[in-house]
């Protein structure tokens, strides 16, 4: 326990893990890794079906959420806890732009990231003022409020019976089914991915973690402290946007229900256990732990208990996600 | 709406407000405990709040024991359960030694074992009625109504917040607690345990929170979801400034009341809207919450 009143939300300055530190070479065990990603999501369509295709198309569109929320909370070490507000955003945005407008779903896609982030850097203006547990709270607020007016704003959204989304189309081309959703899926995770690599080696993404580590020292050095979490937030409302537009290419129905706090806190923990502060833990997190509550709910009843007991030994015995886990007992392996 | 209905109503939003208010206060003080001595946001407060009351129910009707039993019963295993959950689990984690979130994570990770538990056990399947403690008679106070149960509920909820503050000032464990609260090492120094101070902390939490659960459970129906209503108190909780006891309380009446005259003056639906908004406003308003402290300069 730290004994200054470092509150649990915020990164604290005592004993920063050995992940958190800035890297800036480009290792060829990185590069491997990102062109191992890329071959098999080229290749995963030709070797499985349907069924697989759609968790697939799922697991993508989290990734894109673990992402954006690695942004804010893993780079910047702000605790936002919001996320499915804004994946709500873009998934209402881009199914809305495509039933009554009918527009193509490159545009929708960048509309509904845009709409996203601009309600984000909004909400981020008042609410980073804040820090540590009042941030994640006054966060929180805004996501329970949000999925109010999505259940309640039927008009628009439909309320309480939900919302059909039309097919996504472009031109002539109509995606109807999970194999057709896949590319676009994939190619846009892709360039979501870059996207967080290229952020995280600019000058940006430095600050955002000078940010993390001390806005003293942040604020000392002539980093604007407040432009960069509210920055910050405002990208990571922006894949949330493009992830929920994602998921109406492949989704046809969409209901308030699953934008809740359980939604955000499901992508929270993909993000820790994957391991806090690395582009690689996101990912993982989300693919590993996606697959574990897709795989667990063939045992509906067990679902719950299963996934709170690995959240549990994972927390008291890889505290610094699973990537960290394995890369330090890989280690001891090499090492002898 | 005239000048007498709205009188009316405001004096029924109040009653009822208080009366739920105080369930709120009870579950916003088992919240702020723990955080104040740990810094943990215990996000499985309304998983517990849940357990308890099923423990509760399956005591009380398919054990068919006497509530005298039952009561105290319920609140034992609460506070054992919290209190042990604490020690083998938290602990561990903290030794672990991550990244600060990872204690929540791991009471997320219980809010959902217990969740699970419980749908497993197929008493979270039908939503159930909890059975009143006393027969509810309605009653006239000024022009509002109220039920014998509501100030049953009032009246303990005040008497258990009431020992609980006289604890928390007056005894050697108050004491110690709060200089836990205070600075972990410099109270570690003077010879307070700190292992044995947390689990109390958490044992005492998860006590507050079967007493709630007994109050609020006749007045609800019973699920395995029922631990929502720990939002509530999560709100009353901002709203007082989430490290101050005397705020927790007043913050849950708050919420309670606003909540009853949002639903009486604006439209039910709104209910559910409501505490957000407050927190919203509170936290833009006062950042640190009505009874917060000022906020530290942290030095570099």
């Amino acid at each position: 326990m730290s004994d200054k009143a470092a509150a649990m939300l915020s990164r604290s300055e005592a004993s920063p893990p050995a992940r958190w530190t800035a890297r800036s070479n480009v290792s060829p065990a990185r590069i491997g890794l990102l062109a191992l990603t890329t071959a098999v999501l080229i290749f995963l369509p030709f070797v499985v079906t349907g069924y697989v295709l759609y968790i697939a198309n799922l697991l993508l569109v989290f990734v894109v959420l673990c992402l954006g929320l690695h942004l804010v909370i893993g780079e910047t070490g702000q605790f936002a806890l919001a996320h499915a507000a804004f994946y709500g955003i873009g998934i209402y945005t881009s199914g809305l732009a495509g039933n009554a407008f009918g527009w193509p779903f490159p545009m929708s896609m960048l509309l509904a990231g845009l709409i996203a982030g601009a309600v984000g850097v909004v909400i981020g203006a008042v609410a980073l003022c804040m820090r540590d547990i009042y941030l994640a709270l006054a966060t929180f607020a805004f996501g329970e409020a949000l999925q109010w007016v999505f259940l309640n704003w039927d008009k628009v959204t439909g309320g309480p019976n939900g919302l059909r989304i039309s097919p996504a189309r472009l031109g002539t081309l109509e995606i109807l089914s999970d194999k057709q959703a896949y590319p676009v899926v994939a190619i846009t995770t892709l360039l979501m991915l870059l996207l967080t690599i290229l952020i995280s080696r600019s000058r940006l993404g430095r600050s955002f973690r000078a940010v993390r580590e001390s806005e003293v020292a942040a604020m000392a050095m002539g980093i604007p402290v407040r432009r960069a979490k509210v920055t910050a937030f405002g990208l990571s409302a922006f894949y949330a946007g493009v992830a929920g537009s994602m998921f109406a290419t492949f989704s046809t129905y969409i209901h308030p229900d699953s934008l809740g706090f359980q939604t955000t806190i499901l992508v929270l923990t993909m993000v820790v256990v994957g391991g806090l502060g690395s582009i690689a833990g996101a990912v993982g997190g989300a693919v590993v732990f996606g697959l574990i509550s897709e795989f667990l709910r063939q045992t509906p009843s067990y679902q719950e208990i299963i996934y709170g007991l690995i959240l549990i030994v994972f927390m008291m015995y890889a505290p610094r996600g699973l990537f960290a886990f394995i890369h330090d007992k890989a280690g001891r392996v090499f090492r002898g | 709406m005239t000048l007498e209905v709205a009188f009316l109503f405001l004096q029924q939003g109040v009653a009822s407000g208080l009366i739920i208010g105080s369930v709120y206060a009870l579950l916003a003080l088992a919240i702020v405990v723990i955080f104040k001595t740990s810094e943990v946001p215990n996000f499985s407060q309304g998983e517990m709040v849940m357990a308890a009351a099923y423990i509760a129910l399956y005591l009380l009707v398919f054990r068919s024991l006497p509530l005298w039993i039952v009561m105290p019963a319920t609140i034992l295993l609460a506070f054992a359960g919290a209190a042990l959950f604490r020690r083998l689990i938290l602990n561990q984690v903290a030794r672990a030694n991550g990244s600060p979130v990872n204690l929540v994570i791991a009471t997320l990770g219980l809010s959902y074992v217990l969740r699970g538990f419980v749908r497993q056990t197929g008493f979270g399947d039908t939503p159930r009625s909890f059975p009143p403690v006393i027969e509810p008679e309605s009653i006239l106070i000024g022009q509002a109504s109220v039920t014998t149960l509501d100030l049953v509920i009032l009246a303990t909820a005040i008497i258990v917040m009431a020992a609980f503050f006289w604890m928390f000032k007056y005894t050697k464990i108050g004491r110690a607690m709060r200089a836990v609260g205070m600075n972990p090492k410099a109270a570690q120094l003077v010879g307070v345990d700190l292992t044995r101070i947390h689990m109390i902390v958490w044992g005492l939490s998860g006590a507050i929170s079967a007493v709630a659960a007994l109050l609020i459970s006749p007045k609800v129906l019973m699920t395995a979801d029922m631990g929502s209503i720990v939002t509530l108190g999560f709100a009353a909780a901002i709203v007082g400034g989430f490290t101050s006891l005397p705020g927790a309380v007043v913050g849950g009446f708050l919420i309670g009341i606003i909540e009853n005259l949002v639903g009486l003056f604006v439209a039910s639906r709104a209910i559910v809207l409501a505490p957000f908004l407050a927190i919203m406003l509170v936290l833009v308003i006062r950042p640190q919450g009505l009874f917060g402290g000022r906020v530290e300069i942290k030095k570099v």
